[in-house]
């Protein structure tokens, strides 16, 4: 038989869920002490995302979409990205954003339904959380190409999830990935579900990673509860971006411990059962086994660490519920960097609109 | 019956073919389909097959020969005993430039082809009646046929070299290109007023960038969308700008009475299209001069016994309405075609609002139900609601009398018209301290002049005599 | 392209006008690329592209995958970080899996970030029926994109307007829509002189006075339509017309003041007539002008149904004595 191409897809896990090591680590994640800072964060991560379920469900936040059991593959992404680079999110990679400068209060006031949100006072040029699923691969190739016409030092990375990677865009960009050669990142973040619809539903393909084996790109797929894992396919991704060699497709592992969004009950299509072994699995659990066996970490750091995560995430939230609603001229002022006549009108009818209604509030 | 095969476009666009070989000769017959010849053009050797059943009459050259696209191949004897293909429809397919003229095929023609096409083969795809040239060198195939660009990946497209360029086009007496005008409103700049420095007065693009950067010819009007509060970095609405002043004089440079226009030119008003208001008026009063019978009474209110300062206008309504309750004839609709009269049991005013724009009569409801105080509000209610345009339509509508206060200005008496439905108006003229005749000497009065118009279809004079006296009566009472 | 021996311009076709307008800006700006399905080596199907990838090389005309969803959302990605990409979609009834990125993003950018992200690109899409074409290549559906917010939706006439909206809508820092009627691509020539000048965006073009009836139209149709105007010129009827050009935002004002001086109004448009967007004019002269109408407003369009195949194509496409009927028919009125 005569082969036309064939292809393997390796794979990295370097943490057990128990938190030994299963492979010798990567030389440039094997100091414990390195990786503490990134395991503090997933907590800090953690207590964010507990907290903004809270606020939802007491009426305080809008529908918002929760990220726990997915902190080390966040973190480690957004740790493994330059400040010149470029990120595109789904609508859940809070803990990569944050690495990346975005601050819990803007992700607040997204979910609390004000555009500032997206307004990130940090990083300038990263792209917004995006609803039409898997259009943010796209729009990051876009901006790879941007990067590699302009002959500039700068990756993009995008995420979506086991069900993004069934979209008409995630095989666009990787196509576009390799059709230019672009410095591109797809983080391919299968938790294992998309809404109700699980994993083995989505395609008939051994692995997601192979899928950029079509548009001719590296693939990885990866233990994504083992952040050093994580970490070092982010760092060859990156790499081979800088150098010229193109795109990557990296295949997250992990778990998705709560519902889809606050709006969804994952009781209603999976069973206890398999939530409960997947919490065996958590990325926190492990690396906190890991380094505490370091003697690095204990439960009385984590205590205090945790309650000054709670105050640092209570000040976020404070700035959020005390942001004052816009203005109503907000809704006509960011469509045109020209604005028509028509709509200047249409602006100042509802500012007399809401004049009107306030006076007649006050009597 | 004879007909001629034309060489069909071989293969999209090619200007001709050479004779290969000859499958039948003059004289043979030869069936639908079977091969009549090969041809060999610049991609490839082609059998061409006959469209016709029929005896072959003739074949325009031998092998060897190049055959123009669209010229002769061959020409047969139709045998119609024998089987024949439907004649095709055009397609109007041209593959290749369409050789410079129209295709003849503008929108809302039909198919198929005007007679100046011929169908060349039996799928259609008509083609020019005049062949395209033949390329030099063909015999050694050296030159390749080239095909021109059809500018189109598909279907075909019409085009043309002809050259065509807009003119100015004169708008409210402005001459400018189409572009000028639309700078001018891009930039806020009131065409009319800018300095044409092109030929024939004709604005252009410079004149009016110059006009925006110097400010001098902004336009009047502000727009409709100017919202109140503007944000510091989006354009403010333009403030108004003072209308230059035309220099005129009565004698001419020698010092002779100047004509105010050169003989033979009309007279100088710009014609104005009557709108809104006004053109309403024009309209109705048409209508009411068309349909109404017009009487007017006329006499005077003596106010002699008035105590103290009063609203006129408020004293007028309650008269109107005194007179409305006597002789209800004239509070009334009347319809001429039915010949249906309705005697209202309500009294709705309308009271004529002066205003720049033309006349208003918005309607004053339930006037018969309105002490003075209610009067007064409601009749400053409605001239506010004028004033600033803020009145709806079913406002100024509906109403059972009509009240003209015409005295405030000048006037005694007058002719007001009456406007159908309703069948009466009064006229109030301009109040006048007059020296009146009593018994026992000559007294001064202030009087108001009254007119009372009637529509005498449906009113008679005794009817409208005896309004007009409790009109009058109600007007004389101290208050 | 031809070089120039002498001063004087030559005369050019509206697709000419296209591809000069397109090397000016290129050479004037570097931020601004080309691309697309066949821009490079073949210039574009229409040859709009001819010669760009010869003078400004592979990295600044991007031939794209066969795929519309790509064009798109690379477009919209370069965009948004800066550049200004000038996208080709190949014909009108290729352009729908691009509704995504057009509504989704393009349109939205500036919105959702408040500003921070803008979109300054131009999808450039031959438009229209009218060449004979096979099924999906003569789609007249401006109306999907008239009803989004934060778009432009540009159609010239002409070869003069071709060249000078296009590159107004290269420099306009929002998204836009440049519908090219390609029937006119070719249909005549006229002289455009290559100084980089931009035509106004958001204004209408009144390309012939009259006083009788206004007659508003936009694309290839403006042509059927000024002959129209001719033709009712010989029945003693003045008709102005309208070239509406920039369908959004559109600029009522320029109707309004023609309409407030005629009285009468007809709607030429190539697109089908429910929910096309002579009813959003229609509709704009009920609600602000319905006082100066002497007559109702007349529509004068394509049918509701598909634009048929070509052998019917010419009885779908509003006819000059269609617009003509309609005209006379509101004259009479009053």
């Amino acid at each position: 038989m005569t082969v036309a191409a064939h292809f393997e897809i390796e794979y990295l896990q370097y943490l057990g869920p128990d938190g030994k090591p299963v492979a010798e680590l990567p030389q440039a994640f094997r100091d414990p002490a390195t990786l503490l800072p990134l395991f503090k964060q997933m907590l800090y991560v953690r207590t964010f995302d507990t907290k903004s379920i809270a606020l939802q469900r007491t009426g305080k936040l809008g529908t918002y979409a929760a990220c726990l059991g997915h902190e080390a593959t966040h973190v480690g992404i957004g740790a493994s990205m330059q400040p010149q680079d470029v990120f595109a999110p789904s609508y859940r990679e809070y803990g990569a954003q944050f690495m990346r400068g975005v601050r819990p209060r803007e992700v607040l006031l997204y979910w609390g339904g004000d555009e500032r949100g997206n307004d990130f006072q940090g990083p300038k040029n990263d792209y917004p959380w995006c609803v039409p699923i898997s259009t943010q691969c796209l729009m990051a190739a876009g901006a790879a190409l941007s990067f590699k016409l302009r002959k500039q030092d700068r990756v993009a990375v995008a995420c979506c999830g086991d069900g993004g990677s069934s979209k008409t865009d995630f095989y666009a960009a990787l196509n576009s990935a390799g059709a230019y050669t672009l410095p591109l990142v797809l983080c391919v973040i299968n938790n294992g579900w998309a809404i109700s619809v699980p994993r083995k539903a989505q395609t008939g393909a051994q692995t997601l990673a192979q899928k950029g084996i079509a548009g001719g790109l590296h693939c990885l797929q990866v233990d994504g509860n083992d952040l050093v894992a994580v970490l070092e396919a982010m760092r060859r991704a990156t790499l081979r971006a800088r150098n010229g060699e193109g795109g990557s497709v990296i295949e997250f592992m992990t778990y998705r411990l709560h519902d889809h969004t606050t709006a969804d009950d994952a009781r209603r299509y999976r069973g206890e059962d398999e939530v409960k072994a997947a919490w065996t699995r958590e990325p926190v659990l492990r690396l906190r086994s890991w380094l505490t066996d370091a003697g690095l970490w204990d439960e009385a750091q984590e205590k205090a660490w945790l309650e000054e995560c709670g105050r640092l995430v209570d000040i976020e939230i404070n700035a959020y519920l005390e942001t004052k609603v816009q203005p109503v001229e907000a809704m006509f002022d960011y469509l045109y960097g020209d604005p028509p006549a028509d709509l200047l009108a249409q602006r100042a009818s509802a500012i007399a609109l809401d004049k009107a209604a306030l006076e007649k509030r006050n009597g | 019956m004879s007909k001629k095969f034309l060489l069909p476009d071989l293969g999209e666009g090619l200007p001709d073919a050479t004779i290969v070989e000859w499958y039948v000769k003059e004289g043979d017959v030869i069936r639908l389909d079977e091969n009549l010849v090969s041809m060999e053009t610049a991609k490839a050797v082609v059998d061409v097959p006959s469209p016709v059943s029929g005896k072959v009459l003739k074949l325009a050259g031998g092998a060897g020969d190049v055959i123009v696209t669209g010229s002769m191949l061959a020409e047969f004897e139709v045998d119609p005993s024998l089987p024949q293909r439907a004649e095709g429809q055009d397609t109007g397919h041209h593959h290749g430039a369409a050789a410079g003229h129209d295709a003849g095929h503008g929108v809302g023609s039909q198919d198929p082809a005007p007679d100046d096409r011929v169908v060349a083969s039996d799928e259609g795809g008509a083609i020019p009646a005049r062949g395209v040239p033949a390329p030099q060198g063909h015999a050694d195939g050296t030159a390749a046929a080239k095909r021109d660009d059809a500018g189109t990946v598909v279907g075909a497209m019409q085009s043309s070299d002809a050259v065509r360029s807009e003119a100015a086009v004169a708008v409210g007496g402005v001459k400018a290109m189409p572009a000028v005008r639309a700078m001018a409103r891009k930039l806020g700049i009131d065409i009319a007023r800018v300095q044409a420095s092109g030929g024939d007065g004709v604005v252009t693009m410079d004149d009016v960038k110059r006009a925006a950067a110097d400010g001098s010819a902004k336009a009047g009007a502000a727009p409709k969308a100017s919202p109140a509060d503007m944000r510091a970095h989006f354009e403010a609405t333009r403030a108004e700008a003072p209308a230059a002043a035309a220099q005129r004089s009565t004698l001419s440079q020698s010092g002779k009475p100047m004509r105010t226009q050169p003989p033979g030119v009309q007279a100088s008003g710009q014609p104005e299209q009557l709108k809104g208001v006004r053109r309403n008026m024009a309209r109705v009063m048409a209508a009411a001069h068309a349909q109404v019978v017009p009487t007017t009474l006329c006499d005077d209110a003596d106010l002699h016994a008035w105590i103290g300062k009063q609203d006129i206008t408020a004293r007028l309504i309650r008269a109107i309405v005194a007179a409305c309750k006597a002789v209800p004839a004239l509070n009334a609709w009347f319809d001429g075609d039915k010949l249906v009269r309705t005697l209202h049991p309500h009294v709705d005013i309308g009271i004529a609002v002066d205003t720049d724009d033309g006349l208003f009569v918005p309607a004053l409801r339930n006037a018969d139900m309105l002490d003075g105080n209610g009067v007064r509000a409601a009749i400053g209610r409605l001239r506010a609601q004028v004033e600033d345009r803020s009145i709806s339509a079913t406002e100024l509508q509906g109403y059972t009398i009509s009240l003209s206060n015409f005295g405030m200005f000048a006037g005694r008496y007058a002719t007001p018209v009456v406007v159908p439905p309703t069948v009466a108006i009064v006229g109030a003229g301009k109040l006048s301290f007059d020296v009146v005749a009593v018994m026992g000497g000559i007294e001064v009065h202030r009087r108001m002049p009254i007119s009372l118009t009637f529509d005498h279809r449906a009113a008679t004079g005794g009817e409208a005599a005896r309004f007009l006296k409790a009109l009058l009566d109600d007007l004389a009472r101290p208050q | 392209m031809a070089e120039q021996a002498s001063n004087a311009p030559a005369a050019i076709t509206l697709i000419e006008a296209i591809t000069q307008a397109l090397a000016y800006e290129m050479r004037n700006d570097e931020a601004v690329l080309v691309l697309g399905e066949d821009v490079g080596v073949n210039g574009g199907v229409f040859r709009a592209t001819a010669g760009l990838s010869a003078t400004f090389g592979t990295e600044r005309v991007l031939d794209t995958p066969l795929d519309e969803t790509t064009i798109a959302g690379l477009t919209v990605g370069m965009a948004s970080q800066g550049m200004k990409p000038v996208a080709e979609a190949q014909f009108d009834g290729f352009m729908y899996p691009m509704v995504d990125f057009i509504v989704c993003h393009a349109a939205r950018m500036r919105y959702r970030t408040r500003g921070r992200l803008t979109c300054p690109m131009v999808l450039r899409v031959p438009w229209g029926g009218g060449i004979r074409a096979p099924e999906h290549h003569s789609e007249a559906n401006e109306s999907i994109f008239t009803n989004v917010p934060g778009l432009r939706v540009v159609m010239p006439s002409s070869p003069a307007r071709a060249y000078g909206l296009l590159l107004a809508s290269i420099r306009d820092p929002d998204p836009v829509i440049f519908m090219e009627p390609k029937r006119i691509y070719r249909q005549y020539k006229e002289v455009v002189p290559d100084d980089g000048e931009a035509l106004p965006l958001d204004v209408c073009y009144v390309l012939r006075d009259g006083s009788d009836i206004t007659l508003v139209t936009w694309g290839a149709q403006v042509k059927e339509t000024l002959e129209a105007a001719d033709a009712l010129a010989k029945d003693g009827i003045s008709a102005e017309v309208i070239d509406v050009a920039t369908l959004k935002p559109l600029d009522f004002a320029t109707i309004a003041e023609s309409v407030g001086k005629t009285g009468r109004c007809v709607i030429v448009h190539e697109a089908a007539k429910t929910a096309g967007f002579g009813a959003e004019i229609a509709a704009r002269l009920a609600e602000e002008c319905m006082y100066d109408l002497l007559a109702p407003v007349e529509r004068v369009t394509g049918y509701d149904t598909h634009i048929p195949l070509f052998r019917l194509e010419m009885k779908y496409l509003p006819s000059v004595d269609k617009i003509v009927a309609a005209a006379k028919r509101a004259v009479a009125h009053s």
